[in-house]
């Protein structure tokens, strides 16, 4: 079967189960998926505060686990933000994740370079990879929920609206934070 | 009789000593959200085994090594 036939009764009722079941899943990879949209979109004006604050020396100090220490300058998310610091060869930025692990908090450098504006794109880059592993998972998660939940039926379709659904709202975003970074009014 | 039967043990398996989880039982257990924990996955910090329909599995030993990792 193929996802653009109409589906039957019973796949329309098992999609219906596996939107509940996943609902969850569905709404955080919608919120972090308009998180890095937003991101993507003030890729630009965040590249300059981060400049100014190195600029200005400014911000409270953060070491990273690597031993390295980082001025803070602008917050991206929760959990990371853009830091900079002096070296010998100038300036350098960094996105560094503050990562709470129950009590403890593990400190990465996710992207480092000495153009802010390259390293957040860097990032931005790495942060659409994730998507696509979750994407892939969760694609195969419905699978599963669907084989258990109705053994020796066809539930293809399902999982293929699943699929493109997700793919889509990747790739939607991705092309509206490319047009707008471009200056192209939708 | 029915006493020894209310003291019985439970037959399945507790979840705490499962050989691998699933990424969102994964992110419940180190206090994460979904991202992040993908995140560590495909940064590989975390690394995971695949069922047979593509599924990604966590191992328990994986889980214990990053937060031992941590702690030092």
């Amino acid at each position: 079967m193929k996802y653009y036939e109409r589906p039957t009764p019973l796949q329309e009722q098992a999609n219906a189960e596996a939107i509940q079941h996943f609902a969850e899943h569905l709404k955080q990879f919608k919120a972090n998926c308009d998180a890095l949209h937003n991101i993507e979109c003030n890729l630009p004006a965040t590249a300059n505060d981060a400049f100014r604050a190195a600029l200005q020396s400014s911000g409270h100090i953060i070491q990273t686990d690597d031993g390295t220490q980082w001025q803070h300058a602008v917050d991206l998310t929760k959990i990371t933000s853009v830091c900079h610091r002096r070296t010998a060869a100038g300036l350098e930025f960094a996105v560094v994740e503050c990562l709470p692990l129950k009590s403890l908090e593990m400190k990465d450098v996710l992207n480092s370079g000495h153009d802010a504006r390259e390293v957040l794109q860097a990032f931005a880059h790495d942060q659409r990879q994730v998507f696509k592993v979750w994407k892939d998972d969760m694609t195969a998660q419905v699978r599963e929920y669907l084989e258990e939940k109705y053994p020796h039926q066809d539930m293809s379709i399902v999982v293929e609206s699943f699929e493109i659904k997700l793919a889509r709202d990747i790739s939607r975003r991705e092309t509206l934070a490319q047009n707008q970074s471009h200056g192209v009014r939708i | 009789m029915e006493a020894i039967q209310e003291n019985k043990e439970p037959t399945t398996t507790p979840p705490a000593e499962r050989l691998a989880y699933s990424v969102q039982e994964a992110a419940d257990m180190l206090g994460i959200n979904y991202f992040t924990m993908y995140r560590l996955i495909q940064r590989q910090k975390l690394k995971t085994c695949r069922v047979l329909r593509g599924k990604l599995l966590v191992p328990r030993t994986e889980l214990l090594q990053l937060l031992q990792t941590d702690l030092r």
